[in-house]
């Protein structure tokens, strides 16, 4: 086994003085990852993956638990387990932006006791692999967001690490980049390269095209860890009632009232700044379709309706309650000051 | 095995100079700056001195410093403080900048010790300081009539170089003290002031009977006692050994506190989880 999670725990101090408390981004996590696995972590933002991908790769030390990456312990052992480990993540604030992006991974390539011409050749190697050749001596200010994803991409790959850690690569790309860089983490790192991935995005097309194995996680927790086709086949229904509205609604209120529906198991309601995204999970959603109109158009107008096959998402509230859209970011700590 | 990591760790050194040059040379407007710095630096003491005792000599400076020279007193207590407060300045943000431009993490999360990548960090500083102050010496040399002939250089960078690794050992515990906190310039403004009080940089400490007790615990004191019994009283090295001696015993102590405490204050903030919080 390549990564061992056991009953990892992380809290964050929150507030001051009588209001100073700990918030549980991690609560008791335990999961493994195999050989050459593409494992995915999926969830909402908040959920805890960036913590759980920080605490693997050093980055965060835990309260409880072990973690282990080829059997090397992560606080003991951290830098025999960091040589094993490739890190990206998203947002393009990771590069130096006065340097090119040559002179980028010629400094990380140290970091990696890489030198001399195998470090030119690593180099060069991976500039040609992810089409970067032409603008490796610009300086990397110069770049589109996808560019510097890719020199972010070039420098994980650096010392040829057996593990990658994708915290949300593809987060804020045009979909012509987030399309190239699935393409890369299936077909050249786990196809052809053989390496074992984590990878964490709340993007539920991007966790059903690539992962074998995907732990959803919310609040912290793992929720269950199964195969994208065994999560579709938990989920004992065959539609999703999908409505957009506009609207001042009582959130609470309208919840109340649509779960409260006999044959309703579970409702969604995701309000931005009154544009109303609500799913409904039922067992026959013929039968509701009328008291759930009835139910919304007293609280807001509708758009759209729509009755689809349910998805990764889909099955995410069903367990959880949760729509992945949702921002539950409580995992930050508090900066001393 | 060890020669490899030694190695690695002297690549690693060379990387992070080369890449902190290539930052700076980006930014022309500030290479300007620091060009045209040294120049500038200097008139204010000038007219100080002008003010206070009306030339550049005094004699009842003399009673006090054993030099009648004020203007060469103040200048070279300019020059050193100018020297260590960059580098103090330079290394307590640089891990800041890194965080700032979300580099920290991915430095981190290499097999190298952060430790041996602000070593690198504090080299270039020392680099560009030791340029910075080249320049200051000669202009202080042509216009102000300080005596920096051949023969002082070396017992200078003796003394220089025992008061650099104390204060960097120092800088070093500073850099794990601001990724914690993720301030730095209150603080750098708060020592300087306290080494600006406690220190004969601008005035000589025995005039007051608490800054002359409290200086006795500050290396920069010993330093400017020795750089300026070389230059404007010119004595030997020979005679300055118990100087040497207690800077050397300092440095001690501040490499070994700055480095426990280094260690110390990462691991916390791994602890707390604010490594990348700027």
């Amino acid at each position: 086994m390549n990564i061992v999670l056991d009953n990892v725990v992380k809290k964050f101090k929150r507030g001051k003085g009588l209001r100073k408390h700990y918030i549980t981004a991690c609560d008791h996590v335990s999961f493994t990852i195999e050989q050459g696995e593409l494992f995915g972590l999926l969830g909402p933002n908040g959920a805890g993956k960036t913590t759980l991908v920080r605490c693997i790769a050093t980055l965060l030390i835990p309260d409880e638990g072990k973690i282990t990456i080829f059997g090397k312990d992560i606080i003991y052992q951290s830098m025999e387990a960091r040589q094993q480990i490739g890190l990206l993540t998203s947002g393009e604030r990771t590069l130096y932006w006065k340097l090119t992006g040559k002179d980028n991974l010629k400094f990380f390539a140290a970091l990696y006791g890489l030198a001399g011409k195998e470090r030119d050749k690593r180099i060069d190697y991976l500039m040609e692999l992810l089409d970067l050749k032409d603008v490796e001596s610009e300086r990397v200010e110069k770049y589109s967001s996808g560019m510097k994803q890719k020199i972010s991409l070039a420098r994980a790959l650096l010392h040829d690490p057996k593990i990658l850690l994708l915290d949300e690569p593809t987060l804020g790309l045009d979909p012509q980049f987030s399309r190239f860089i699935r393409g890369f983490i299936k077909d050249e790192l786990v196809g052809k390269g053989g390496k074992t991935v984590l990878l964490t995005t709340h993007y539920m097309d991007e966790a059903d095209e690539l992962c074998e194995r995907i732990a959803f996680i919310n609040k912290g927790k793992i929720v269950n860890i199964k195969s994208p086709a065994e999560y579709k086949d938990e989920i004992p229904h065959t539609e999703v009632l999908e409505l957009r509205c506009q609207g001042n609604v009582n959130e609470e209120k309208l919840r109340t009232a649509l779960s409260s529906i006999k044959s309703v198991e579970k409702v969604s309601l995701i309000n931005k700044e009154n544009d109303l995204a609500l799913k409904v999970i039922a067992s026959r959603v013929e039968s509701i379709l009328s008291d759930v109109i009835e139910l919304v158009r007293g609280e807001a107008k509708i758009l759209a309706i729509d009755v689809k096959e349910p998805t990764l998402e889909d099955v995410f509230i069903y367990l959880t309650g949760t729509s992945l859209k949702e921002d539950t970011r409580e995992e930050q700590p508090d900066a001393l000051e | 095995m060890r020669w490899n990591r030694l190695k690695a760790d002297l690549a690693i050194i060379g990387a992070e100079i080369r890449k902190t040059a290539k930052i700076w040379f980006a930014y022309k407007i500030l290479m300007f700056f620091w060009a045209i710095f040294p120049l500038i630096w200097v008139i204010p003491y000038l007219f100080q001195g002008k003010a206070l005792v009306g030339g550049m000599s005094s004699a009842p400076f003399a009673q006090l410093t054993g030099t009648e020279n004020y203007m060469a007193f103040v200048l070279i207590g300019a020059m050193v403080s100018t020297y260590i407060f960059s580098g103090l300045w330079g290394v307590g943000n640089s891990l800041r900048e890194e965080t700032y431009w979300g580099t920290l993490e991915y430095i981190i999360a290499s097999p190298t010790s952060l430790l041996v990548v602000l070593i690198g960090k504090t080299l270039a500083e020392f680099l560009y300081a030791t340029v910075m102050v080249i320049f200051q010496a000669t202009l202080a040399t042509f216009f102000f009539g300080i005596d920096i002939t051949f023969g002082k250089i070396f017992p200078l960078m003796m003394i220089i170089v025992l008061l650099v690794i104390g204060f960097y050992g120092f800088a070093i515990a500073f850099a794990g003290f601001t990724l914690l906190i993720k301030e730095v310039h209150g603080w750098v403004h708060t020592l300087e002031w306290v080494f600006f009080l406690f220190s004969p940089i601008r005035y000589p400490v025995e005039v007051n009977a608490i800054t002359k007790l409290v200086s006795a615990f500050v290396p920069l004191t010993y330093a400017l006692v020795a750089i300026r019994a070389i230059i404007l009283l010119n004595k030997s090295v020979i005679n300055l050994w118990q100087i040497l001696l207690i800077l050397g015993v300092m440095d001690i102590i501040l490499i070994a506190g700055g480095y426990i405490l280094f260690n110390r204050l990462e691991y916390r903030t791994k602890k707390a989880g604010t490594i990348s919080q700027y």
